[in-house]
């Protein structure tokens, strides 16, 4: 999984690296242009197009005879039901290409969370990051509670640009240390998290470009690899269970509304792949 | 059919004719007024001599310098109220921050009025209400900017005093003084700690303490709202909020709704945004600011009252309603509240002079940070820009400057400038915008009153006792909890209510009246007199300096809701705030020993404002209520007010 995602970041990080100083739009409009054609030719390759035309022609019919027959009542139910009957095969027929699908585009859906979900910091903003403990963490050798005190050793460094704010909070109830920290220039940063001997990483960006953003480092796990692959995750034997930041999510303009970039994507994607279908010759 | 030649000299002609000052008003002509409320005159002209205040000195070199005639009485809202309407308080209705019911003689707000809607839905522990809440302004008379927007000319009007909800009539407005917070106060703050002494048994004007028990370094409490109008027993909204502070760092964590802020002691944070919640899908936006006060031994935790939320605000604010959100959106959140700086923390104790300092500045800089953004879009028509710290600043500070105050503390002496800082500030705005002067704007600097130290508090309510014209209930009391509780409104034939008001008790009017209306006018005349010769016993001077009677105002539209006499006391002597609210005091004049030290609520020829223009006024204005007049003559308006 460490290596799927390490390869994916790469392909979307320059897939997308043409749009980054564009609005979010642009970039949007090219992704899902891109991924609807994809998904046709998935949906094309995957799917029975001969049964499917002929479904859809048998629904087409029984909307012809409802049309024709609108005075017949009986006959008019009995399309209804041919109706749902064949939408039913229709959509046992989608089922194969859906699962297809479903699976590249939980990657791609997961990469583009990352780009287009936050908004980077500004100069002159302030931030939390925060690091969670794992239960146990006083046993680690990496986490030795410094003398006396039942707080971990920990301190958070901030490269010239970024600037720690204030000492960490020590929460023992959440297991939990929290920063603040104030952005003072644009630039990509990388925050290092010492704990006891160990060192921890965790980006920071202070930009206003469209870029990969990660909110969160987790530790590894399937899940939090397939959900949160926007950073390498920590390593599984860390005392750390996650370094979060707090970037803003961010929102995309939808004809003046402000709307999640996700609805902005799937409303493009349908519309593109309706467009295409008779180009590419797909039967959806 | 004209020739080509002659259709040019026509159009020519017409652009001539178009661009002429007539009855239809210049719409090329730019006004810019920047309002400072409560820069005395006095102390300006001391810092210009100083050349502490170069723009303003050069503004008044190139054009003119005078003190402003102010309101009676001069409090800020009658002076602004003065202003926008071109009449005194008789005209417009605003006689005091605050008037009296005569039917139930409960004192209230004087500018605004916030009334809920009364037909409600009920179902079961639910109700409805079927008609939207009720803002309604007190204010009467035309607005200034009226009759220019009516012609075409665009007007834009920042946070002026006594316009909430704001008229509507500009093309665009904030509204200013008199803006409430969602409690629908002037600002009322909460105080969460851990002392259990310090606070006990006291109520904090202006404030809430609550007292909070951490629980291994957690502590949770709630922010308040005003009463939920969808249940029916309205109990009030809130919205929790945690605080994990560290066990062994002066540091803590502060959580509301999705919210976090980490604060170090001694630090603010920025705008919080804050949803209290009705019912499921109603509910409320606010905004607060944390400070953080101290952490150990006891915690402190101060937060701003809850301010409508700009982006989204809970009453009217803006003009058109979308400006408030554009403001936000572009220089940041604000407090929209009318009289954002706290002084009613630092008058309890919970502010020292460093927090209110600090806290005044952040409300100061965010109206000096929103006026570039609004200087740069205005182009033509009138600009007027308010700007209220210099008030607030000078009631707060001003003893720091007198160390004859009775409140004076050596510890005083480092705040010594803030007033004249804030006049530097003020300053460098007008710095700012004298190269529209130089692009032929007419620039015009003015204040609604002045300021001097206040140091003896007049008692008007027990010297109206002591004179036979009011009767307590109980004379030895010790401790009267006022709002007339010990008044016998059988025996008395005068009060007092707000910082100049004094009422006669008129049989018919007042709930208890005792007064034949016939003996109304005699009467206050008498008192008037009498008042003239009360003497203060510390210092031997006359403590009253200027009566009027209210049949001595020229606009009579709304006399009726003022009070009778209005009380011009001496310079250094204000009416108490006890005696405001109903309160009988064991004197008549006290030393006045509280933080809030300075004062213009006096003879209003003791306390001139400033006005200072950039070339001399086409029609001079020598009051305050001259002004609008003065300022409609330069795009060629006349004819304002209309009485």
């Amino acid at each position: 999984m460490i290596l799927v995602n390490r390869a994916l970041r790469a392909a979307f990080d320059r897939l997308l690296w043409p749009f980054h100083a564009l609005p979010p739009i642009v970039g949007l409009v090219a992704v899902s242009l891109a991924v609807s054609i994809g998904m046709l030719y998935v949906f094309k390759w995957t799917s029975n197009q001969t049964k499917l035309e002929a479904v859809k022609r048998q629904i087409h019919a029984c909307l012809f005879e409802i049309r024709l027959f609108r005075d017949d009542v009986p006959a008019i139910l009995r399309a209804q039901a041919e109706i749902l009957r064949h939408n039913s095969r229709y959509l046992a027929l989608s089922l194969v290409p859906m699962l297809w699908m479903i699976v590249p585009l939980v990657f791609v859906i997961a990469q583009l969370q990352f780009h287009y979900g936050y908004r980077g910091l500004r100069p002159g903003e302030d931030f939390i990051v925060k690091v969670r403990l794992k239960e146990g963490w006083e046993r680690s050798g990496a986490a030795a509670s410094s003398q006396g005190s039942s707080r971990p050793a920990a301190t958070l460094e901030a490269p010239a640009g970024v600037m720690v704010a204030t000492p960490a909070v020590w929460m023992p109830a959440e297991r939990e240390l929290a920063w603040r920290l104030r952005a003072q220039e644009w630039g990509d940063y990388e925050l290092k998290l010492r704990l006891g001997d160990e060192e921890y990483a965790k980006t920071a960006q202070v930009s206003a470009a469209v870029r990969r953003r990660s909110p969160v480092r987790l530790a590894g796990g399937l899940l939090n690899e397939l959900l949160y692959p926007a950073e390498e995750p920590l390593p599984r034997d860390s005392p750390v269970a996650s370094i979060a930041l707090g970037y803003r999510e961010d929102s995309i303009s939808l004809f003046g509304w402000p709307a999640p970039w996700i609805v902005a994507f799937f409303a493009l994607s349908v519309a593109f792949a309706f467009a295409l279908r008779g180009r590419l010759g797909v039967t959806l | 059919m004209p020739s080509r030649r002659q259709f040019l000299g026509l159009a020519a002609l017409a652009a001539v004719e178009c661009g002429r000052p007539g009855d239809g008003g210049d719409n090329r002509t730019s006004v810019i007024i920047l309002g400072f409320d409560g820069m005395d005159y006095e102390l300006t002209k001391r810092m210009m001599a100083e050349g502490r205040l170069p723009n303003l000195s050069r503004l008044a070199a190139q054009g003119a310098f005078q003190p402003l005639g102010t309101s009676m009485p001069p409090q800020s809202p009658v002076a602004w109220s003065n202003f926008i309407t071109g009449m005194d308080a008789g005209g417009h209705g605003i006689f005091d921050f605050i008037h009296r019911d005569p039917k139930t003689m409960v004192p209230f707000l004087s500018t605004s009025r916030a009334e809920p809607s009364e037909k409600k839905l009920k179902l079961g522990k639910y109700q409805v209400p079927l008609a939207p809440d009720k803002v309604e302004l007190l204010r009467y008379g035309q607005p200034f900017w009226e009759p220019l927007e009516k012609r075409g000319i665009h007007t834009t009007i920042m946070r002026m005093p006594a316009n909430f909800p704001p008229s509507g009539s500009a093309r665009r407005e904030l509204s200013g003084m008199g803006t409430p917070d969602i409690l629908g106060t002037y600002g009322t703050f909460s105080y969460y700690t851990t002392d259990p002494f310090t606070w006990a048994g006291k109520d904090v004007a202006g404030g809430k303490v609550y007292n909070v028990g951490f629980n291994d370094g957690v502590a949770h409490g709630l922010l308040y709202g005003p009463p939920n109008p969808f249940l029916a027993d309205a109990p009030q909204i809130s919205a929790p909020f945690t605080v994990y502070v560290d066990p062994d760092l002066p540091v803590a964590k502060i959580v509301v709704g999705d919210e976090e802020r980490v604060l170090k002691v001694g630090e603010w944070s920025d705008w919080v945004p804050v949803t209290l919640a009705l019912v499921p899908t109603q509910k409320v936006n606010v905004i607060a600011r944390f400070y953080l006060k101290a952490v150990r031994p006891d915690f402190g935790l101060y937060v701003t009252p809850l301010n409508l939320d700009p982006r989204h605000p809970a009453m009217p604010i803006s003009t058109p309603g979308s400006f408030a959100g554009e403001l936000a959106s572009s220089t940041g959140l604000f407090y929209t509240q009318g009289m954002p700086e706290d002084t009613k923390a630092f008058n309890g104790h919970v502010f020292s002079e460093e927090d209110f300092d600090t806290q005044a500045q952040m409300a100061g800089g965010e109206v000096l940070r929103q006026y570039p953004y609004v200087l740069d879009r205005f182009r033509d028509g009138l600009l007027f820009y308010y700007f209220g710290n210099g008030d607030l600043v000078s009631h707060m500070m001003w003893r720091a400057m007198d160390s004859a105050h009775p409140a004076y503390k050596p510890t005083d002496a480092p705040f010594a400038d803030a007033v004249k800082k804030v006049y530097e500030r003020f300053d460098r705005v007008v710095g700012e915008t004298l190269p529209r002067v130089d692009a032929g704007a007419l620039l015009v600097v003015m204040s609604d009153h002045g300021f001097t130290s206040w140091r003896r508090a007049f008692h008007l309510n027990t010297w109206l006792e002591k004179e036979g014209y009011l009767a307590a209930l109980d004379p030895t009391l010790k401790d009267d909890t006022g709002l007339f509780t010990n008044v016998d409104w059988s025996r008395t034939r005068a009060y007092a209510v707000g910082l100049n008001g004094l009422y006669i008790n008129v049989a018919g009017r007042e709930r208890d009246g005792t007064v034949d209306p016939g003996q109304r006018e005699a009467l206050a005349t008498e008192i008037g007199e009498k008042l003239l010769q009360a003497v203060d016993p510390k210092t031997g001077r006359r403590a009253v300096t200027k009566v009027l009677r209210r049949e001595e105002y020229r606009d009579r539209g709304h006399l009726d809701i003022g009070p009778d006499l209005v009380v011009g006391y001496a310079k250094g002597t204000r009416g108490s705030n006890e005696s405001a609210l109903g309160k009988l005091m064991p004197e008549v004049v006290t030393d006045n020993t509280e933080e809030w030290s300075g004062d213009h609520c006096m003879d209003p020829d003791t306390v001139p404002g400033i006005l200072v223009t950039s070339r001399p006024l086409r029609k001079p204005a020598a009051r305050l209520q001259d002004l609008a007049a003065a300022i409609l003559a330069e795009f060629g308006v006349e004819g304002f007010p209309r009485r």
